[in-house]
Order: structure tokens, then C-alpha cells, then sequence
């Protein structure tokens, strides 16, 4: 095969490659989902297997006993803290100080008719409609678990593998994706990688370090505060802190919503809430200059797109992966260009 | 043709465990000091690449990643200004190590004279190996900064030589000028 057919042949690879994923895009949107959430996980804990990886040990003994020591912390923080989340989900379920609750409820229904009436709240059955949107709730999450609840524990468990092989192989892998770009794009293509990885990898570790950090100080405050369900609303809250502008009120949400309608203490609401707003100065002002990389800043008119796009595509999985696919496609372009000046592909 | 199927679908696992390869690599000045298992360390971070008789490896005052090991071939370096080319190498022979250390743009353009397999060895690489085995990466770098310091002491003296010569050269012409004045 002469130099013009092989050009020929890996063009077409390059071409059919790009259309095989764009139509695992449109076909199993679920694959390619697990695909990039497997991807991503690889990225943060690479630095871990590479720092055992340094104290002599094989890729392949590191990743064991990389995932032989994330096995353990699960099963022990388990078992610690499954007792505490069985009793918060009973709780939950059994609709605890359900008499204080109507008495908020009231309250607040009373206030909104007094003060808005004019714009039309003078109606208003808050009980009713609190209630009707918790049956909603209650048969969606019913329906969810019933359909979705097979595919979750497939991916569940497919997930943990494609992360297990991808930081156990990721080397050989992106050197065989290295390996089908022609010739003459060949050290370019190894320069941007190189740049990506190091840019993506940074980013998205920051962001998953951010994102832990905001999970376990909004867990210790609710805990503090004595909120109910402090154990999912406060990882609920450090993931949704990953989605900007949105993200802190969709955290703070649950605990003020505990917080007036179940526990039916509208002062515990002002303090959850002003306990968030500390919550988040730290963050802007201490965690992320620290930990985020300054080199991926994102306006905020795209951000706000690039959620809105990714909620559209995938959901609420989407949301929280937008802003990191945001990041990645600038790193991509941004790296592109760069390395794209210093080549002469024009002879 | 530039691409291996193979090892596209191994993740290049395959590559690199040929004893014979391991031979050549060891007769390379910067992997000579290296043990069993450090080459085959290295062998997994090199990329294979085919090159047609004619086509390009790489161009002067492009950016450079690395160097380059020829496993069978021949390649010509070709310098900008120079005639002809500068000098052709083969068989476990390299070239365009500077790249490595200083990641500067190439000094000359390399094409492939014949059908040639060549093995890349490029920076990312060798600073994710210091990252990970940081003895077998020093040893790499001093034996690149061996090289480069050996080249640089028979550069300096190849230009002492000629400022040698062209003292001398002034000096006859000086005599030769104060004996015709007589």
C-alpha cells in the first residue's frame, strides 16, 4: 500500500471512527454515559495508582490495590453508616412531626394569602398541592426504580470494571489511539494529548476534590444544625455544588425544605440557609482558588448553556457532567489551536 | 502503510517484546546503562511508526517531541542551506534527541530514504517514566545530558580548531604581508 492509500485508509478510520461514536451517542445514550462518568473517575484517581505505582509496584498490582482500598473504605464507611441512612429512610418514609409540618404549612399558606394576595394567591391550598406534588414525587421515584433500577445495576456495576481497566490500560490505550494517526499528524497528535491530559486531568480532579470537600462540610453543618437526612442531603449538595450558579440553591433546596416541612422549624430554615451561604464564601474564597485550575474559566453565559444543553441530552447526569465536558471541549480547542500555530500542515 | 491494526486493537501491548529490538536498543549510548527490565520499561513507552521511502518523519523549525531509534531503514537528515544532505543513518542508529530535553524545534528535517520502521521516543513519555520510576528516568537524562555534554566539548573544540587555524591563517598572511612590504 503506497503513502496516499494509507493516507486514504486512516482517514477513513479517523471518519468512521467519529461516526460510530456519534451514533452510539444517538443510539445508546446510556453507554456512552457510563463511557464518559468511567472516563472521568479514571482521570481523578490515576494520580493515587501512579503515586503506588511509584513504590515499585506493577500497573496492574497498583490498580488492585487501588480498588482492594476504595472497596474497604466503602464497606466501612458502610457499615457505619448504613444504620444511620436505614433509620433516616424510615423517617423519611414515616413522614416524622407530620402535626408540626401541617402547622407550618398553614402558617406559611396563611402568610402567602395575606401578603400576595393580589397577585393572585388569594386561593391558594398549599396543603393540597404539597401533598398532591408528594404523590407525584412518590410514583415517579416508584416508576424510576422499576424501569430504570435494572439498567442502574448493570451500569452500577459495569462502571467500577470500565474504571478498573481503563486505570490499569489507559496508557496502552491512548498509545493505541496514537497509533492509527498518520505520519505526518503523529507527534502533533502526541502533543495535544499530552497538553489535554495534563489540563483535563488538573480540572477534573479539582473539580472532584471541590466537589467532596462541599459534600462532607455541608454534611458536618446539617449535621450540626440537626437536620434530618443530613447523609443525603449533604453529598446531594457537593455534587450539585459541581453545577455553577445553580448548583448551591439546588444543594441548599433539601435542607430548607426539611427543614420547614418536616422537621416544621422555619428558624432551622433561616439557619440551614445562612449556614450554605458561609458554606459557599469558603468555597469561592478558600477551596476553589486553591484547588480549581485557573486555566479553564468558562463564561457564565456558557455554562449556563452547557447545562441547559446536557440536562436536555441526559438529564439530571447531564447537568452535573456539563460544565466538566464544557471544560473538556475548551481544553480541546483551546490546546488545538496552540499546538495547530506551530505546525506547518499547510506543505 | 503507517498504521498497525494490531496493535491499535492490543493497546500496542504487543509491541516492543522482541529480544532482537532489545539488542538494538541496548547499542544506543542512552539506554546502554539499562538492565533487563529497565529496557523493556522503556520499550513499552516507545511508539512504532513505518515510514514509506520519501515521506517526512519530521521538518526543520517544527516543534519537536522527541527522538527517533531506527529499527531497519535508512533516513536522511536534511538541513536548510545545506547541500545535499547533512548525514544518513540506519540500522540502530538515532536522531533528534535534543527535542527530548530542551521539547525546542528541529534543527534539520529527517525523511525516510528507504521504507523504514522507526521507534519514537518522546518527552511526554520519558516525564511520565521520571514520574513513575524516577531512578530509571534519571538515568535516562544523564545519559542524554552525557551526550549532549560530549557533543558540546567536541563542538567547542572543533571550533577552537578553527579559530586555531584561522589565527594561524591571519598570522602567515601578516608574515607573508611584513615580507613583501620589505
Amino acid at each position: 500500500m503506497n503513502e496516499k492509500q494509507s493516507a486514504t485508509l486512516n482517514r477513513w478510520i479517523f471518519i468512521g471512527g467519529l461516526a460510530f461514536f456519534l451514533m452510539m451517542v444517538f443510539l445508546v445514550p446510556g453507554v456512552v454515559k457510563m463511557i464518559i462518568v468511567a472516563v472521568l473517575l479514571a482521570y481523578i484517581f490515576d494520580p493515587i495508582v501512579t503515586a503506588i505505582e511509584l513504590r515499585g509496584l506493577s500497573r496492574t498490582a497498583s490498580t488492585f490495590l487501588f480498588f482492594a482500598f476504595v472497596v474497604s473504605i466503602v464497606w466501612i464507611l458502610a457499615s457505619f453508616l448504613f444504620p444511620v441512612v436505614v433509620g433516616q429512610l424510615v423517617a423519611l418514609q414515616s413522614g416524622a412531626n407530620a402535626e408540626q409540618t401541617a402547622g407550618v404549612i398553614l402558617r406559611l399558606q396563611a402568610v402567602i394569602r395575606a401578603k400576595l394576595g393580589f397577585l393572585g394567591f388569594g386561593d391558594l391550598n398549599l396543603a393540597e398541592t404539597i401533598d398532591h406534588f408528594g404523590t407525584y414525587l412518590s410514583s415517579r421515584v416508584v416508576d424510576f426504580i422499576v424501569h430504570e433500577g435494572p439498567t442502574l445495576l448493570i451500569y452500577g456495576v459495569a462502571t467500577p470494571f470500565m474504571v478498573f481497566f481503563l486505570l490499569m490500560d489507559g496508557r496502552e490505550i491512548k498509545k493505541g489511539l496514537i497509533s492509527i494517526v498518520p505520519n505526518r499528524y503523529f507527534e502533533f497528535a502526541l502533543d495535544l494529548l499530552y497538553k489535554m491530559d495534563v489540563q483535563l486531568g488538573n480540572y477534573l480532579r479539582s473539580q472532584f476534590i471541590d466537589a467532596m470537600a462541599f459534600g462532607v462540610l455541608s454534611t458536618i453543618a446539617l449535621w450540626l444544625l440537626d437536620v434530618k437526612y443530613f447523609m443525603f442531603i449533604g453529598p446531594f449538595a457537593g455534587l450539585a455544588n459541581l453545577i455553577p450558579y445553580v448548583g448551591p440553591i439546588a444543594g441548599a433546596f433539601p435542607a430548607v425544605a426539611v427543614s420547614l416541612f418536616v422537621l416544621g422549624d422555619a428558624a432551622k430554615a433561616i439557619q440551614v440557609v445562612i449556614a450554605f451561604v458561609i458554606l459557599k464564601l469558603l468555597d469561592d474564597m478558600l477551596i476553589q482558588p486553591v484547588l480549581v485550575a485557573k486555566g479553564v474559566n468558562l463564561h457564565p453565559l456558557l455554562v449556563l448553556l452547557a447545562i441547559i444543553v446536557g440536562g436536555e441530552m441526559f438529564g439530571v447526569l447531564g447537568m452535573l457532567l456539563a460544565v466538566p465536558a464544557t471544560g473538556f471541549t475548551k481544553v480541546v480547542l483551546q490546546e488545538s489551536i496552540v499546538t495547530l500555530r506551530k505546525y506547518r500542515f499547510t506543505d | 502503510m503507517n498504521i498497525d491494526l494490531k496493535e491499535f486493537f492490543t493497546f500496542g501491548k504487543n509491541e516492543g517484546r522482541q529480544p532482537l529490538f532489545r539488542d538494538t536498543l541496548k547499542s544506543i549510548p542512552i539506554f546502554a546503562e539499562l538492565g533487563r527490565r529497565e529496557l523493556a520499561a522503556v520499550e513499552r513507552i516507545l511508539h512504532k511508526r513505518e515510514y514509506q521511502a520519501g515521506e517526512v518523519i519530521f521538518r526543520q523549525d517544527e516543534p519537536g517531541l522527541g527522538m527517533y531509534i531506527i529499527e531497519s531503514g535508512r533516513v536522511s537528515i536534511i538541513a536548510d542551506g545545506a547541500p545535499g544532505q547533512v548525514v544518513e543513518l540506519g540500522d540502530g542508529e538515532f536522531f533528534g534527541e535534543l527535542p527530548l530535553l530542551d521539547g525546542g524545534s528541529r534543527s534539520a528535517t529527517a525523511m525516510a530514504k528507504t521504507s523504514c520502521r522507526i521507534y519514537g521516543f518522546f518527552q511526554p513519555d520519558l516525564f511520565s517514566l521520571i514520574a513513575r520510576n524516577p531512578r530509571l528516568g534519571v538515568k535516562i537524562v544523564m545519559s542524554l545530558a552525557a551526550i549532549i555534554g560530549m557533543r558540546l566539548r567536541a563542538a567547542n573544540e572543533r571550533v577552537e580548531g578553527l579559530l586555531h587555524s584561522a589565527r594561524e591563517k591571519r598570522g602567515a598572511e601578516k608574515t607573508a604581508r611584513s615580507k613583501g612590504a620589505r
